[in-house]
């Protein structure tokens, strides 16, 4: 037994020495560098307690980055899930073509944001006034990028577009395994198609949306590729999410490393406790059969 | 299991043994370089090429130079990095008025007081790279900087660049009823919109507000003492072209190439990517007019990359000697007009282009002054604050005050 764990820990070692390396020790230090004032360049730094912290409090920049990702996360959340639910239940109910549609909703997740940011640039500042034009719908007319109230939304479908596609294979896979007879069961007891819905295959796939709200709430609160290809945070801080302002602080400004490091700090610590809180909630709706 | 651990170590042993073999040629000088000009590689790897000869002509000595060039956006991060681990380049490159006084304070640069090079340039560029009563870096780029204007719309119209502000609306008054526009605004990189108040606030402090960066320093100033800087600000944003943060430097370019607007609150760097575009501009500089005051239209004097040499490079002398090298009395002509970088020394002999020497006159006349450095991170949040101040995200007032906190904090430590 001994030798077999020996074995297992040995084809391990070097994943994990890997991942301590470029993952588990950064992380630590990250927590450490919160507690200094190093600006990235000097040799040395000194430890300042959690002075870093408290300035946090008083940081317009930041809490106002805060409110806009937050205003992100909970559009993000709400459509992510809507949407693939959706994609996934008509999908699912067609009788042609499910492979050649599945395919082409989940291909935009196969390119990377920044790539996939470039291509919506380009149809938001090059197409749309084109489709104005043609069209005089003037809501195309608009700087999509430019103007603070609709870039919000430009990121969104740059996001939905990115995302929705893998949390549709989840979904897809939910209903799958959702025993056939069950569904019959409640046909033949003249439940109609909604009612079929709301009643049998929600409470089925209750586990699935436990994972897709995971997945939608840590991904959208860290967001950044999206908003850095599109607006890059602008016009000035308009658009600015959190994880571009740690960007900014740490790369650009200042350069204050330490400083940067408490914001990322709390930003995790944010997403453990809220997506921590959403896993305990939603574990005890979901049901087994 | 150890059968395992063998084949794992087979290949470790074979790099190690294989690492042995190299490193037995003592003669050759391995020379790191480091530049941000990605743009000049070709240039720069030519010029190094005949330094090399040169060396193993006149001294017999075999350098190999390894040039590093990486994008100018993120040179600063990797150059920093660098020098923070104890990698730091022999020789590099940085900016001679913001980063000279924070590299020197951590010990990054060398002395090249004593350096050869330091006889031949001009004795106002070398200012800029003076840190201490020390010499600390090599000029590269040395600017006289003012706005860029399209000679061929001005002279259409029969306008002459305006000395002050109430002229300068004379003039956008004559383009506007002529159909032209009158400004190019470029605002998507936020470095753009900030050169509008870099001019208008260089032109202030050194003529009517003298006191400002004191005054700030000592916590008892604040941008609302300037705040005629936003007359010319907003005269230039009411009369710019459309979709400003759709439009970066290199379309900016093309579009002020193609005279899509008369004017544009940019610099002489531009002119190379200008000049691809439409080879024929007649690009003008001048200085910035920012009120009725004709003293405060000045250009603005500043060096910006510079070559640094690393205290602990193992071969300094033949660092310093390729510094000198940069302005060679037979060579450095070439590179020099080759990298359309203006002359700062007196080896230079080429032919200066017509925008600078439109610059020099004013320099001439007195209108000028040399760039001071502001506390770190307020340039940032000035390029971000004016670009909410275009989108409206941000009235003047919450800019002045965002300013101010970043000038403040800036103080803290």
């Amino acid at each position: 037994m001994k030798r077999v764990n020996l074995s297992l820990v040995l084809f391990c070692l070097p994943a994990l020495l890997l991942y301590s390396t470029f993952v588990l020790f950064p992380a630590v230090d990250g927590f450490r560098l919160s507690l200094t004032n190093w600006n990235g360049l000097n040799p040395t730094s000194e430890y300042v307690g959690f002075s870093n912290y408290r300035e946090l409090l008083e940081d317009k920049m930041f809490l106002q980055s805060l409110l806009f990702t937050t205003r992100y996360v909970v559009y993000m959340v709400v459509l992510q899930n809507g949407i693939a639910l959706f994609l996934a239940i008509i999908i699912e109910s067609l009788r042609k073509g499910k492979r050649v549609l599945r395919t082409i909703f989940f291909f935009p997740n196969m390119i990377s944001m920044i790539i996939g940011g470039f291509i919506w640039m380009f149809i938001f500042t090059r197409v749309f006034p084109q489709i104005a034009e043609f069209t005089g719908i003037m809501l195309f007319n608009e700087s999509w990028i430019g103007n603070p109230e609709y870039s919000f939304y430009s990121i969104l479908i740059l996001s939905l577009w990115g995302s929705v596609g893998y949390l549709m294979i989840i979904y897809i896979a939910a209903l799958q395994s959702i025993p056939q007879s069950l569904v019959e069961a409640a046909e033949i007891d003249g439940a109609n198609r909604f009612q079929v819905i709301w009643h049998v295959v929600r409470p089925l796939i209750m586990n699935s949306i436990t994972i897709g709200i995971f997945i939608a709430l840590s991904s959208s609160f860290k967001v950044f590729d999206q908003v850095f290809a599109l607006t890059g945070g602008g016009p000035g801080t308009a658009t600015q999410v959190v994880s571009i302002n740690i960007f900014m602080e740490a790369f650009h400004m200042r350069s204050r490393y330490g400083y940067a490091s408490a914001k990322a700090v709390v930003l995790f610590v944010l997403i453990l406790t809220i997506t921590g809180i959403q896993l305990i909630v939603m574990k005890q709706k979901e049901v087994e059969y | 299991m150890k059968r395992i651990l063998m084949v794992l170590l087979l290949p470790l042993l074979a790099i190690s043994l294989a690492a042995c073999n190299g490193g037995d040629d003592t003669d050759v000088v391995e020379l790191d370089v480091f530049m941000s000009f990605p743009r000049f590689q070709e240039q720069f790897e030519d010029y190094f090429e005949l330094f090399e000869a040169k060396m193993l002509e006149e001294e017999n000595i075999t350098v190999r130079i390894n040039l590093e060039m990486p994008s100018s956006d993120t040179a600063q991060q990797l150059l920093e990095a660098r020098l923070s681990s104890d990698d730091a380049p022999d020789v590099f490159t940085l900016h001679a008025i913001s980063n000279i006084p924070e590299y020197y304070e951590a010990g990054y640069l060398e002395d090249l007081s004593d350096a050869a090079f330091v006889d031949v340039v001009y004795d106002s560029v070398l200012d800029s790279v003076t840190f201490d009563d020390k010499i600390v870096a090599l000029p590269l780029e040395s600017l006289a900087w003012g706005y860029l204007y399209n000679k061929d719309i001005f002279e259409a119209y029969d306008l002459t660049p305006p000395a002050t502000l109430s002229e300068m609306e004379t003039v956008v008054a004559t383009l506007n009823a002529n159909d032209e526009t009158p400004f190019l605004l470029a605002f998507q990189e936020s470095w753009i919109p900030q050169l509008m108040m870099a001019l208008s606030l260089g032109g202030m402090i050194n003529s009517e507000e003298t006191d400002f960066i004191a005054n700030m320093n000592a916590g008892t100033g604040s941008y609302a003492d300037i705040d005629e800087v936003f007359g010319i600000i907003d005269l230039i944003m009411a009369n710019g072209t459309d979709r400003p943060f759709e439009t970066g430097s290199a379309a900016g370019s093309a579009d002020f190439a193609n005279g899509n607007a008369a004017m544009w609150v940019q610099g002489p760097w531009m002119s190379g990517s200008i000049l691809e575009v439409n080879p024929d501009m007649n690009i003008g500089l001048a200085p910035l007019p920012v009120t009725n005051n004709p003293d405060t239209t000045m250009i603005n004097l500043s060096t910006s990359t510079s070559l640094a040499v690393s205290p602990t490079s193992e071969h300094k002398d033949i660092a310093i000697k390729l510094l000198n090298f940069i302005l060679d009395e037979e060579h450095s002509s070439d590179l020099f007009s080759d990298l359309k970088f203006n002359p700062l020394a007196t080896v230079h002999t080429y032919e200066s282009f017509p925008w600078v020497d439109e610059a020099m006159s004013y320099v001439a006349d007195g209108k000028a002054y040399l760039e001071q450095a502001l506390p770190d991170g307020v340039t940032d949040v000035t390029a971000l604050m004016l670009q909410e101040y275009y989108a409206g995200t941000k009235t003047q007032a919450e800019v002045i005050e965002a300013i101010d906190a970043a000038w403040a904090s800036a103080l803290t430590d």
